[in-house]
């Protein structure tokens, strides 16, 4: 299954055209919760179509402001609207001093974190009574570390018993702008906990940064990686494909969608590949 | 090892560097690279207050709208955990500071009010009524769109391009927006009078008639037939851009609910 992260830039065009064929579309509830109008419409229909993942953005779940039960109430009723299949969130906080800031930030990679975050997932967990699964985020610098990153994101893991969201374009982006091995990390991550898999563009912004802006096609060296995690993962697991911005025509994205889907089948053996279907 | 408080002390300078640019050192950080973090941040603040008040963007100078977007996002938290509804929470912030600017641009708010309730009924959702297509605009009960609202404005924001407005054009405006079954917002000028009779009709269905009888009743007035003949004109007209969805659920066939 390779799914795509849909988008109201394209909802129009997607609706009519055969050129996207994607296995699933993923959303961010905060996007769609209490939408009416046209856009409800256009969401409907794909809805019609295809299986919903989500994927949230505003729930702060490593925010030291307390988690929003309102909120979490309103993504479980969508959850439950929209029959979706797996809600995930971002291993970040977006909110901080009672005010939201619309992005992903980096929480720091200390003991008290992991056992505060763990908590909030535990907690979101019995609220939605269903297991999430947590992204691994792109970042831009380390915030007053005590671990590893690895270290920090197992412990995590293990504490709050969830499941994983394995951003490989994610991975890639922070192996180079931390110096580090980016197939190791994937090595040490518990790979039975995999549950979905993102992949996405970045942009190289200076010689030693890269942005992960889900506003380019993916790179050779990333989908590189991504047979690498199947080949660890050794079965099959739902993958999406993000585009955010510089939409390009849909059958672009499909291409880049087929490509996904010809390295899984090449890696996984038709058995395994079978047991999904 | 670090405390809790710690922790929390890092994440919370580090979230108020990206609000206010403001840096206070943290153990740890790639001083250049965590410049990224405030960039993107503010971009999206900008960007989606920008596709949100285009016209509020056009009346004022670059510099000036650069401001009033860093003022907002430095002293106000927002709230919404759904980006696409902060930009009403930046109209709500210069209404509440009444902002030198609003002196400058005496236009701003009504322009920002105007351009808020064009997302707030585009975006809105969907409102479920009762009616049926089958009546007669004079004599039968009519339905209200719910998916509308009334706006009160002080400059024709709605009719002139927003930086052709002056303190001359200061006046009194009622607009009502509403929108319609493919989902497209329509704005429609109203006088006191039709004002009067929209709020009628919002509590309860209403015809012409009776919306008529009602404000005589109420301004101890008498419609003139030519004000009467306009009345009903205005209901005609409204019913076919679906301002009014129709006809009150009777004896008549019911078309949606």
């Amino acid at each position: 299954m390779v799914g795509i992260g849909y988008r109201k830039d394209f909802a129009a065009d997607f609706a009519e055209s055969n050129d996207m064929q994607p296995s699933f579309i993923e959303v961010a509830p905060e996007n769609w919760i209490g939408v009416g109008g046209y856009w409800k419409k256009q969401f409907q229909k794909a809805l019609e179509q295809y299986p919903l993942f989500t994927h949230g953005l505003s729930l702060s779940i490593g925010s030291p402001d307390p988690l929003d039960f309102v909120f979490l109430k309103q993504v479980k009723q969508f959850l439950r609207q929209t029959n979706a299949v797996l809600y995930s969130e971002h291993l970040s906080y977006a909110k901080c001093n009672n005010a939201h800031l619309y992005d992903l930030l980096p929480i720091p990679f200390t003991e008290a974190a992991i056992h505060h975050v763990a908590n909030n997932i535990k907690q979101v967990q019995d609220f939605l009574e269903e297991r999430i699964a947590i992204e691994i985020v792109s970042y831009y610098t380390p915030v007053a570390p005590e671990l590893s990153e690895i270290d920090f994101i197992n412990a995590i893991l293990q504490e709050a018993d969830c499941d994983l969201l394995l951003d490989v374009n994610n991975v890639y982006v922070n192996s180079f702008n931390h110096q580090y091995n980016a197939k190791k990390f994937i090595e040490q991550l518990p790979m039975h906990k995999v549950k979905y898999i993102h992949m996405a563009g970045h942009e190289k912004v200076a010689d030693d940064l890269i942005i992960d802006t889900h506003g380019e096609a993916i790179i050779d060296p990333v989908y590189d990686l991504f047979a690498f995690t199947i080949q660890q993962l050794n079965r099959d697991v739902p993958v999406l494909l993000e585009r955010d911005f510089n939409i390009p025509e849909l059958i672009q994205l499909q291409g880049e969608i087929n490509r996904l889907r010809d390295i899984k089948q090449q890696i996984l053996q038709p058995a395994s590949y079978a047991n999904i279907y | 090892m670090q405390t809790y408080i710690d922790t929390q002390a890092y994440q919370s300078q580090l979230a108020r560097f990206c609000r206010t640019g403001q840096w206070e050192p943290i153990p740890g950080v790639h001083v250049q690279h965590v410049q990224q973090y405030r960039r993107l941040v503010y971009n999206v603040i900008d960007d989606m207050l920008l596709n949100a008040y285009p016209l509020v963007y056009a009346c004022i100078e670059q510099e000036e709208w650069n401001e009033l977007v860093q003022l907002f996002f430095s002293e106000h938290n927002c709230q919404s955990p759904q980006v696409w509804y902060m930009p009403k929470e930046f109209y709500l912030f210069l209404h509440k500071r009444q902002h030198p600017l609003l002196q400058k641009y005496p236009q701003l708010l009504n322009v920002m009010e105007y351009e808020w309730a064009e997302i707030a009924l585009f975006m809105m959702e969907d409102i479920a009524v009762t009616y049926t297509t089958f009546g007669d605009v004079l004599f039968s009960k009519l339905i209200l769109n719910p998916e509308h609202c009334l706006l009160h404005l002080t400059y024709p924001v709605h009719q002139k391009k927003v930086n052709t407005i002056h303190a001359e054009d200061k006046s009194c405006f009622y607009v009502i927006g509403h929108r319609n079954r493919e989902g497209a917002v329509l704005f429609t000028d109203l006088s006191p009078a039709l004002v009067r009779m929209i709020e009628y009709l919002a509590m309860q269905p209403l015809s012409v008639m009776q919306l008529i009888q009602q404000l005589e009743n109420e301004y101890a007035m008498q419609l003139t037939e030519k004000d009467k003949n306009a009345v009903l004109h205005f209901f005609e007209v409204a019913l076919q851009k679906q301002l009014l969805l129709g006809f009150s659920v009777s004896s008549e066939k019911k078309v949606f609910e």
